[in-house]
């Protein structure tokens, strides 16, 4: 598979160091977008004839189909998973549920039964008791997920892997969550520094370890300017949005009552009116939030990408924050406005950035990459089914 | 014939650029550099992992090994698998995609549309036939979720008076089921109906009502809920469209499932301001197929518009779960003939049922 054109990002920090080998190459993506769309929309047909249990088997064959038309120093990826296996997955994370379910029930009978308590309900000891143990949960079953879909993929016949707990990840990811959520967003550069140590450090391609040296105090002087940046483009926009709206409304003549009204009883012209609206509130926040976001998470792209390494072969990216506006808030859009229908093409579209802005420097020394003696999960990502997180 | 093709050894990660020659026994492979052998494989050992349509370059491998060969060129795995026709997968060609599309996306909307058919108008047939202990269940259920933390009321003879009527309204529309009745201490001025014939009333709606023939109406109209079976068509309606919007999206997304919770509020809103006007409309029939007053339900309806003459109902449009007011007084209007639904005595239990 061939190399498109384009320079690589930090060429002069390649040439200054002519060794070891730092020939710069990037990953080819050669999947076309409507083979994805008849492999897609067969997997749909099947889901609604199915009433969804078809969808172990339809993700299968989309990931076949996206992992083997990536290549790297001209060698794809393969994806050897298989369907029941997300299936055993799925059931697995159902009968872990159920248990959970009936201990929720026993708790009930013994604690909550009887008055004082009388007013809080079996449905809602258990749901309160799934959202508790949900948020980890859906950490656990992200990084379960992230290490069954690795163990499947080969590359060079080689198989990945990825070594560490899921559930320390779970209680660290939750733990900083909550404490980020406590601290007002300030602890966003160590939450993310330090999710994504383990999901990078833990991955390996055969014996091959990838390594992330990034640190949360690199990146806290920028992270603290996009912060107070972010609050005041907030402000800016509300009150934007309120001149705005409220001279509109007095332009026209509308009180609080004929404005209900017109959406109670919406004639087309509110239809193309609330979709005006809509627009005017998307180009708003669109022209003041929306950039700073992408500016400060493609930031944070280079700095990862730039940061983890695959033995003596190096990876850096040029993401600009208008390639992340077209990652983060079109492929949102696309998604959205094609209700769900687009999912293809933002997968065909991401795949398609990695390819043109993801370089690597040098290659692996194939001989020492050996492959991992270690057996793969039998079974693979219920709970992230469960919560319904999994993407593909 | 010698087909270039990429040799991983499974053990590492080295690549090897080889040539594949088949043989009437099995496959060489070989380095074109100096032709050293890298191995033999048995062809009756050879497999095709994958297929054309998924796979961009589908590897090959020796059956019970991790080595692979890798043929990027189409046109030589095509003349490598008419040699070796145990590998046609290496061959395979999808059809176009073009094709594929066009034919998916028409049956994609046949299935989507019939789905929807089963579930909006299947649950007009299906709904009775779902197992009557199971609606109880559901109902009873629902019903000690919501009274949980309140009171209810048992005053024997206004209990059985407003039971007796329920059952004898619900025989006449030929309902073969019990139902039962519930007050709960109370406001609103409100009653509703659960899965399985449970009715629930509010004790304010006594005390609020004018006469006997109003509580009788709004009886009547609740037993028109139970017998179309409105509660568990509600839910299957519901369930179903948050189901579809699930599987339309590939099971991918939740994004789809936050978009369509509004669609599921504006459905049950939608179906609920036709389940009022059916129960409407049966409650008053089976008022006058009995004899009794069938004027409360209008009365009832006026002296709610008296108190709030800015009708929430015809305010809320197509957000509203009851259609407006005045177009229910209108349809319901009856003379205010036929015989009591209550006796004077039965009357005064019933709003003393929580005393």
């Amino acid at each position: 598979m061939g190399q498109s054109g384009g320079s690589p990002p930090g060429g002069e920090f390649a040439s200054a160091l002519a060794q070891p080998d730092l020939t710069p190459s990037r990953p080819v993506y050669d999947g076309r977008l409507g083979e994805l769309y008849a492999i897609y929309l067969r997997h749909v047909v099947l889901m609604v004839l199915t009433l969804g249990w078809s969808r172990f088997w339809g993700r299968t064959r989309l990931r076949r189909y996206l992992w083997n038309h990536l290549a790297i120093l001209g060698d794809r990826f393969e994806y050897r998973g298989r369907g029941r296996e997300l299936l055993i997955g799925f059931l697995l994370a159902v009968v872990m549920l159920a248990g959970w379910g009936g201990l929720m029930w026993l708790v009930w009978v013994h604690v909550f039964h009887e008055k004082p308590f009388a007013n809080f309900g079996m449905f809602d000891i258990f749901s309160l008791s799934v959202a508790v143990i949900g948020f980890p949960l859906a950490y656990v079953g992200h990084y379960a997920g992230l290490r069954y879909k690795l163990s499947r993929t080969r590359w060079r016949g080689i198989r990945c892997g990825m070594a560490g707990s899921a559930w320390r990840y779970g209680v660290t990811a939750t733990f900083l969550t909550f404490a980020n959520m406590f601290t007002a967003q300030l602890l966003t550069p160590v939450v993310t520094v330090n999710l994504a140590r383990p999901r990078i450090s833990n991955a390996r391609v055969g014996t091959l370890p990838l390594v992330f040296a990034g640190s949360a105090g690199d990146i806290y002087g920028r992270y603290l300017g996009y912060y107070f940046l972010n609050i005041v483009a907030w402000l800016v926009a509300i009150a934007a949005a309120f001149a705005i709206g409220g001279g509109t409304a007095n332009e026209f003549g509308l009180s609080f009552d004929d404005f209900l009204k017109l959406f109670t009883a919406p004639s087309l012209r509110t239809i193309l009116a609330a979709a005006a609206i809509a627009v005017g509130i998307y180009l708003l926040f669109s022209l003041l939030i929306l950039p700073l976001r992408c500016w400060w998470q493609a930031y944070w792209f280079r700095y990862l990408v730039s940061h983890s390494r695959a033995g003596n072969v190096l990876f850096a990216t040029a993401i600009t924050t208008r390639q992340m506006w077209g990652f983060l808030v079109l492929n949102y859009l696309i998604v959205v406005l094609t209700l769900g229908l687009g999912w293809p093409w933002v997968m065909h579209r991401t795949l398609r950035l990695i390819a043109g802005e993801l370089w690597l420097y040098g290659a692996p020394d194939g001989a020492s990459v050996r492959q991992p003696a270690d057996r793969a999960p039998g079974f693979g990502e219920g709970l992230l089914d469960m919560f319904d997180v999994s993407g593909i | 014939m010698t087909t270039p093709a990429r040799y991983y050894d499974g053990e590492t990660a080295q690549v090897l650029e080889v040539g594949v020659r088949p043989t009437a026994g099995e496959l060489i492979i070989f380095r074109p550099a100096d032709s050293s052998i890298v191995a033999h494989w048995p062809i009756g050992e050879i497999a095709v992992l994958g297929d054309g349509a998924h796979e961009g370059a589908p590897p090959v491998l020796r059956q019970g090994g991790e080595a692979r060969l890798v043929i990027e060129d189409p046109e030589q795995r095509r003349q490598l698998a008419a040699l070796m026709p145990h590998l046609s997968a290496l061959a395979e060609v999808p059809a176009s995609a073009g094709r594929r599309i066009a034919t998916l996306g028409a049956s994609l909307v046949v299935l989507v549309a019939a789905f929807w058919g089963i579930v909006d108008y299947g649950t007009e047939y299906a709904a009775p036939w779902l197992p009557y202990s199971l609606q109880v269940k559901l109902g009873e259920t629902v019903y000690e979720e919501l009274v949980a933390d309140k009171d209810e009321c048992h005053g024997t003879r206004g209990m059985a008076a407003i039971n007796d009527l329920a059952n004898e309204l619900a025989r006449a529309a030929g309902y073969p089921h019990e139902v039962t009745v519930h007050i709960i201490e109370g406001g609103p001025v409100n009653a509703f109906t659960l899965p399985g014939g449970i009715l629930v009333f509010y004790s304010d709606l006594f005390e609020q009502a004018k006469n006997s023939s109003q509580v009788a109406g709004v009886l009547a109209h609740e037993i028109g809920h139970v017998v179309h079976h409105h509660p568990v068509k509600g839910i299957v309606r519901a369930y179903g469209l948050d189901l579809l919007a699930k599987l339309v999206s590939g099971g991918t997304s939740d994004l789809l499932n936050t978009l369509t919770s509004g669609g599921n509020i504006l459905l049950a809103m939608r179906n609920g301001r036709t389940f009022e006007r059916e129960a409407d409309a049966t409650g008053v029939a089976l008022l006058e197929k009995l004899g009794l007053r069938a004027d409360g339900i209008s009365g009832f309806f006026e002296q709610m518009l008296e108190k709030e003459p800015k009708d929430a109902a015809s305010a809320a449009g197509i957000w509203s779960s009851h259609p407006p007011t005045q177009e229910r007084i209108q349809t319901t209007k009856r003379p205010p003939t036929g015989r009591p639904a209550f006796s004077t005595a039965d009357w005064k239990a019933l709003r003393e049922v929580c005393k």
